[in-house]
């Protein structure tokens, strides 16, 4: 699991599918795809990506990496398991894009730092970390903010409307961020996936 | 022939004594043929048989029964060696029309005065028996279909001749790796056994192998062909069994796929070698193979080469990439297919491959470089793939058949027989589906496969044994499947479709029991398919006979030679008792025991014809025995009914059809005649190949006849029946019936 994926040195390149096979999570069961396209068929938000997970799957044979690592569809996955749930050959469709998300983060693929998606992530997972909860202020206001403070300005005032509304309903509280309990043992149990991580997959992207 | 005693029996159970009056068909038996009858209320029960048998005991030869189809109740109404002729009153009488009708009843009487006209015309057949017979069967071919062959008729108590042209036992199995799989899970390729099977027919009495022999001449007929060989000698037998096997298509022709400009793109077959050695690596420079790409329908389903799919081109790249990766699991292995075709349990071992990594890409390869780059029009990606850096591309060719001798020149005579008469791409109707008939189809060209004749056979119609478009021997895949036009000679394993080594040695099985019931039934006089059992074979009046040799040219199965004065000569055990012969012959001086063209003109003539004030038309039709009687029959089971006007008669095929019975129907003042059978063509139905096609063929040249008659052309016509037609044929004679009525009546009613 601690082999880097081959270097794109040419716009296919025949090693990359058996390096996804052997070392993606799921990539095992997506040897056996038969481009059925019931993965795409059933996503939600197919319209939304670049190339649907059946394309995608099939690029990834014809060694397309820089493709398939640049592609939204890894981020536009909404992780809604449709097709998890329905693939015949049972291909954990949705696990496969999450882990070449993570691999196209590690390496480096710009595409990957650009995107909204990884904005988004990015800011969901600082609150998730620190607090053991999401708070919606603070998630939207990192992710609006990551993209320069005229422009998290912009974004917030568009959307304050929808902010009062929600206070209102009482679906957003104003007080202090909810924590989890012992927010301390969650990092340290964080810390050492970290270690574990950086042990098999070398440096954090 | 001693005196003829005919017993005639009615049954008036199932219905039959209800719905018409049984007693008055007495009366027609008794009136109009001066024969006593008896009438039982369930004839085929204990009581009615005992009655029968009764008068077997006291002296009767011959019995007419009035009962069911005669398709039914076979094993209580036989009484061997009496011949037993049945009318039929309840299909296609009481079942298929209104009971305690006047129109029934008359259709009722008819049917006892065609079976009683029947028996005044026939006897009981004397088989051909004459002479010597061999039992001993020929397998041609010492590869895994002919040791298979060979191996299972000596099981069966049969001495074999086993003939090998190369030098060895084993056929292309001693080539390969591994096969296959064939046994449960099927999940595996499987170890290579043919060792086994060589030395279990090298180990077996019954079975003589000849090394390096061929056939140089055959003639004679199942049951004593003679066989002269390479060596010399000359061997008599009693069937042949043709496993030639096949070869693989010639990659040379496939330039386009770089074969030639690099060592290292090499065929399947090459691949299969490599992998038997024990050693797979680059031809070019000898490094190992890392990665590779097998290239499928490499000359197949291409109108340019193969036109065909050879079926297990598929299941064989994918059994050589798990054998590399097996080997190193580092292996890199795309197969590059346009659909992947893995018929019946192999789909276990593509699913086998997927898992083991195996890549597939779904394209049509468009070129491969002489740099191993191979460039795939990827369906599912949409663009052109280039896959680079390859060790070694595998081309996937397919299986030629060796329906002819390739180490033998093409014979100046006979080519044409090898042109193929029989075209695959023609749409197929669904039986039994009532729709309009799909569209015509220009037959597509294609040269006559080269080399010699695998047997060169001393018949009339020429030496080769007729193949399909694609050089495939003739036979009907689904019907007849071992079963060429040559009868007692029957071919097995991919000579006759492309199969793998499992299939062929079932195939093998099957054409080795077609073989024991070819030997057996010669020496009893009985014919095979589709008339098995038939001891009549035809006998023709030489002192009538003409030369005018249609009944030799027009035979389906070659069974009619020529002697020195171009008489013709019935070989009675090549004969499969169709009767095309009979009806081939302007003079009608041919005829068998039990079945003429006098027996069905006088059965034609024996039908009652209303006249014209009657208001009702009589229409014959002529029904062939095989699809379209069982399909009445059927509908007469479903009751289904159709119009009480209709006579029908059962020949034995259209082809067996004089148009002299036509002319007889017209002239005693029938309305209409129809004759039914299978679809003739190059789609063909029929049960001996060119019967129907042969009807077909004379009654395009009645109409002028008719016209000269001041007959409407329309009055006679051929229809299609299939066995699974019992809903439609009751609305295609309706439609006639109308057809006929809306022309009106027989100017030559009365005369």
């Amino acid at each position: 699991m601690n082999a880097p994926s081959p270097t794109p040195t040419k716009k296919y390149d025949l090693s990359f599918a058996r390096w996804v096979y052997d070392n993606i999570d799921g990539g095992d069961r997506m040897a056996l795809c038969m481009q059925c396209g019931t993965c795409s068929g059933s996503c939600p938000i197919g319209t939304q990506m670049d190339h649907g997970p059946r394309k995608l799957f099939m690029m990834i044979r014809a060694g397309m990496k820089e493709a398939v690592l640049t592609s939204n569809t890894l981020w536009n996955c909404v992780s809604c398991y449709n097709c998890v749930v329905r693939c015949p050959r049972k291909v954990p469709v949705a696990y496969i894009l999450h882990d070449l998300a993570t691999v196209a983060v590690r390496e480096g693929y710009a595409e990957a730092r650009n995107s909204d998606n990884a904005r988004f992530a990015k800011a969901f997972w600082w609150s998730a970390a620190k607090y053991g909860r999401t708070d919606e202020r603070l998630v939207t206001g990192k992710y609006y903010f990551s993209f320069g403070i005229g422009e998290g300005y912009k974004r917030g005032m568009a959307n304050l409307p929808i902010a009062m509304g929600m206070i209102k309903t009482k679906r957003m509280h104003l007080g202090m961020p909810h924590k989890c309990s012992n927010t301390g043992e969650l990092h340290k149990i964080l810390a050492k996936a970290a270690e574990i991580e950086a042990r098999d997959h070398g440096k954090q992207g | 022939m001693t005196e003829r005693k005919t017993g005639i029996y009615l049954c008036g159970g199932c219905g039959i004594g209800e719905a018409i009056d049984v007693a008055a068909l007495e009366g027609v038996a008794k009136k109009e043929f001066k024969l006593d009858s008896k009438t039982h209320a369930c004839l085929c029960g204990d009581d009615g048989v005992a009655m029968i048998r009764a008068d077997l005991e006291a002296g009767i030869n011959q019995v007419a029964i009035a009962a069911c189809s005669s398709r039914v109740m076979t094993d209580r109404f036989g009484f061997e060696p009496i011949q037993v002729l049945r009318a039929d009153l309840r299909e296609k009488v009481i079942w298929s029309h209104p009971a305690n009708h006047e129109d029934t009843q008359a259709l009722a009487e008819d049917s006892v005065r065609m079976v009683l006209t029947m028996a005044t015309k026939v006897k009981a057949p004397e088989p051909y028996v004459e002479g010597e017979w061999s039992s001993r069967i020929l397998v041609m071919g010492g590869g895994v279909t002919g040791l298979a062959a060979a191996a299972q008729a000596a099981a069966l108590g049969h001495e074999v001749l086993l003939l090998e042209r190369s030098d060895r036992l084993g056929g292309r199995a001693l080539d390969s790796s591994k096969r296959l799989p064939h046994r449960p899970p099927y999940a595996q390729p499987a170890a290579n056994d043919i060792g086994d099977l060589v030395a279990s027919v090298t180990g077996n009495a019954k079975i003589t192998a000849r090394l390096g022999c061929t056939v140089t001449q055959t003639s004679g007929m199942p049951g004593r062909f003679v066989v002269n060989l390479s060596d010399g000698s000359v061997e008599t037998v009693g069937a042949i069994v043709v496993a030639t096997g096949w070869r693989p298509y010639d990659a040379s022709k496939l330039g386009h796929l770089g074969y030639g400009a690099s060592p290292d793109v090499v065929t399947g077959v090459e691949l299969e070698g490599m992998l038997k050695a024990g050693k797979v690596t680059r031809k070019s420079n000898g490094a190992p193979v890392k990665s590779v790409a097998f290239v499928q329908c490499a000359g197949s389903r291409d109108p340019d080469h193969l036109p065909y799919c050879s079926s297990i081109c598929c299941a064989t790249s994918l059994k050589q990439a798990l054998e590399l990766i097996e080997a190193e699991p580092a292996t890199n292995a795309y197969v590059v297919y346009e659909e992947m075709r893995t018929p019946g349990v192999m789909e276990e071992l593509y699913r086998t491959a997927q898992a083991a990594g195996v890549i597939f890409m779904k394209g049509k390869v468009k070129t491969v470089g002489a740099d191993l780059t191979v460039t795939v029009a990827d369906e599912l990606i949409g663009e052109d793939i280039p896959l680079a850096g390859l060790d070694m591309v595998v081309l996937a060719t397919g299986m030629v058949p060796n329906s002819t001798n390739t180490d033998a020149p093409s014979p100046a005579e006979g080519a044409e027989q090898l042109a193929g008469d029989i075209d695959p791409e023609v749409p197929f109707p669904v039986a039994g589906y009532c729709g309009d008939a799909p569209a015509a189809h220009a037959k597509r060209p294609q040269a006559a496969p080269e080399g010699g004749s695998l047997l060169n056979l001393q018949y009339r119609q020429g030496p080769h044994l007729p193949v399909l478009h694609d050089g495939f021997a003739d036979s009907h895949y689904i019907c007849f499947p071992y079963e060429t036009r040559r009868t007692g000679i029957y071919t097995a394993g991919p000579v006759r479709r492309p199969m793998d080594w499992a299939e062929a040695a079932e195939d093998a099985s099957g054409a080795v029991l077609k073989a024991v019931q070819a030997v057996r039934s010669a020496s009893a006089g009985a014919a095979l398919h589709p008339r098995v059992g038939d001891l009549s074979f035809p006998k023709i009046n030489l002192n009538q006979c003409t030369k005018c040799k249609r009944c030799t040219v027009e035979c389906p199965f070659g069974a009619i030679d020529e002697d020195e004065q171009t008489y013709p000569i019935v070989n009675a055990t090549r004969c499969r008792r169709c009767g095309t012969c009979m009806g081939a012959c302007p003079v009608r001086t041919i005829s068998f025991d039990n079945y003429s063209v006098d027996m069905l003109s006088s059965m034609i003539k024996a039908v009652k014809v209303p006249d014209e004030f009657s208001g009702k038309p009589r229409i014959l039709i002529m029904a062939c025995e095989n699809d379209a009687i069982p399909a009445l029959d059927m509908a007469g089971i479903k009751r289904n009914q159709w119009s009480a006007h209709v006579r029908i008669l059962p020949v034995r095929c259209l082809g067996s059809v004089s148009l002299l019975c036509i002319s007889d129907a017209l002239s005693v003042g029938y309305d209409g005649v129809m004759m039914m059978g299978c679809k003739p063509g190059d789609d063909y139905q029929c049960h001996f190949v060119k019967g129907s096609a042969m009807a077909a063929e004379r009654l395009s040249k009645v109409g002028e006849t008719l016209k000269s008659m001041m007959l409407e052309p329309e009055r006679v016509t051929q229809a299609e029946a299939s066995i699974a037609d019992a809903d439609r044929l009751p609305k295609v004679i309706d439609a006639f019936v109308e057809q006929i009525t809306a022309i009106g009546f027989n100017p030559f009613k009365g005369f």
